[in-house]
């Protein structure tokens, strides 16, 4: 009922402010979303806000009256005194009788929200700048979900699409009516995984391991935000969580399983170089152009060319070291988890013959694979 | 009334403190003839009162809500 007079009022003055069309998209309010939790946050959040809406009508009602009724005009004469511990112990009082009040539903809720035992699905989210990873950890299974809006979008030379900045490469597939624990850290600085529909917000912080946990009741696409500021791309690491049934989600693990060891053997045979180039271009505007530009000259101060860098038109092995392992202090991630021995090999040979870069040479992806085998578990993709 | 504040009245002085409102009347009081040694003793006893109650209200929260 709560809702329907929001929505009434919200769209009467959408009604009034702008057009029919306008009303639609006229959503101030907070989502109820689609689990339990998201529900109770939401009920709370309305009963409070009535209190608050009850509490104003009654402190501005009683000063707005005092003022009209005893206006100088008629002669009111103020009645001087210094204090009048009654009336200070009735203000105190009744405020706290209010929050005490509130206090009981929040707490309520609050304990609901932090008990995060008997899930039956563990997923392991990292923040990482600018992306998010997501370790099915029963499952053997971990991926990177990236922002895929493309450029164009985001540079204004096309049109944005419904999804701008709200959309990834690769979705965070759970199931539905599953208890599922979120287990939330960090790569590098403090990002917050926040999914709106599920109201679950989190900090993920680099050495610590934050707890959160939801059950999903309709099958669905949900998206959310990194919701700590983070840098340069930090508006750019959305999260999409997809929710499917049971057997779907099954059927997505072995799917996604397979399609994890036909990468790996992917790698086994013999790339030409335009092969390389044509997939090291898709990688290089996924992982790398945030910082180093698609035009490979990267920002000056901050992220160093790659056209013409001594690295990537110097020694190989300098080159795949930096890319695998990174630069500690600085903001060149270590890319050995991240992708694939393929990707890496394509990306690498990609950096090493765009831009005016003209090396002709190859990096295989047998080679990179090689030397991502001695760290075993933690290479693994 | 230029008596001490009996312990009672010391003790009601306190806790008017916590709840932040008292009485010009007990307030000179106080400052007239109460010893500034016996407010802190009972202040302490009752700041460590009031950590317990919280402490057990939070337990007897967390047992009503289940967890």
């Amino acid at each position: 009922m709560v809702r329907t007079i929001i929505t009434t009022i919200g769209s009467g003055l959408g009604l009034t402010l702008y057009s029919a069309t306008a009303a639609a998209a006229w959503e101030v309010n907070l989502t109820p979303g689609v689990t339990d939790v998201s529900r109770s946050v939401f009920d709370l959040h309305m009963t409070i806000f009535w209190i608050c809406v009850a509490i104003a009508l009654v402190v501005f009602g009683v000063m707005f009256w005092s003022i009209f009724h005893h206006r100088k005009s008629r002669g009111a004469k103020a009645h001087n005194f210094h204090e009048n511990t009654l009336v200070e112990v009735i203000w105190t009082i009744i405020p706290l009788a209010i929050l005490v009040a509130m206090a009981v539903p929040a707490t309520a809720t609050l304990v609901q929200m932090y008990d995060s035992s008997e899930a039956e699905l563990d997923i392991q989210v990292t923040g990482y700048q600018w992306k998010w990873r997501y370790d099915y950890l029963d499952h053997d299974l971990n991926f990177f979900s990236n922002l895929s809006t493309p450029r164009e979008q985001i540079t204004n030379e096309a049109d944005k699409q419904e999804h701008y900045l709200l959309e990834v490469d690769r979705h965070l597939v759970v199931p539905v009516a599953t208890k599922i624990r979120f287990l939330l850290t960090s790569n590098d600085v403090i990002h917050s995984w926040w999914v709106p529909a599920l109201a679950v917000k989190k900090d993920a912080i680099p050495g610590f391991i934050n707890e959160a946990w939801t059950v999903i009741d309709e099958p669905g696409i949900y998206r959310g935000q990194c919701a700590e500021l983070c840098g340069k791309d930090h508006g750019f690491m959305p999260v999409v969580i997809e929710a499917v049934s049971q057997d779907d989600f099954q059927q997505w693990l072995a799917d996604a399983r397979a399609e994890k060891q036909s990468a790996a053997a992917a790698a086994e045979r013999t790339w030409t170089l335009d092969e390389l180039m044509q997939q090291g271009e898709q990688v290089y505007l996924r992982a790398c152009a945030a910082c180093h530009l698609p035009n490979g000259e990267g920002v000056p101060g901050a992220f160093p060319a790659l056209k013409g860098s001594p690295i990537a038109l110097g020694d190989v092995a300098g080159h795949i070291d930096i890319v695998l392992n990174g630069k500690s202090g600085t903001a060149m991630q270590a890319f050995r988890d991240q992708l694939s021995a393929t990707e890496l090999a394509a990306v690498i040979t990609y950096e090493r013959n765009a831009w005016g870069n003209s090396l002709g040479e190859a990096v295989s992806p047998v080679q990179i694979a090689r030397l991502l085998e001695p760290s075993t578990g933690e290479a693994e993709q | 009334m230029s008596d001490k504040p009996t312990l009672w009245q010391t003790l009601l002085s306190v806790l008017s403190s916590f709840f932040g409102v008292q009485s010009e009347h007990n307030r000179e009081r106080d400052f007239r003839n109460g010893r500034p040694v016996h407010f802190i003793l009972i202040g302490l006893l009752m700041a460590a009162l009031f950590v317990i109650s919280i402490i057990l209200l939070v337990r007897w929260a967390l047992i009503l809500g289940g967890a």
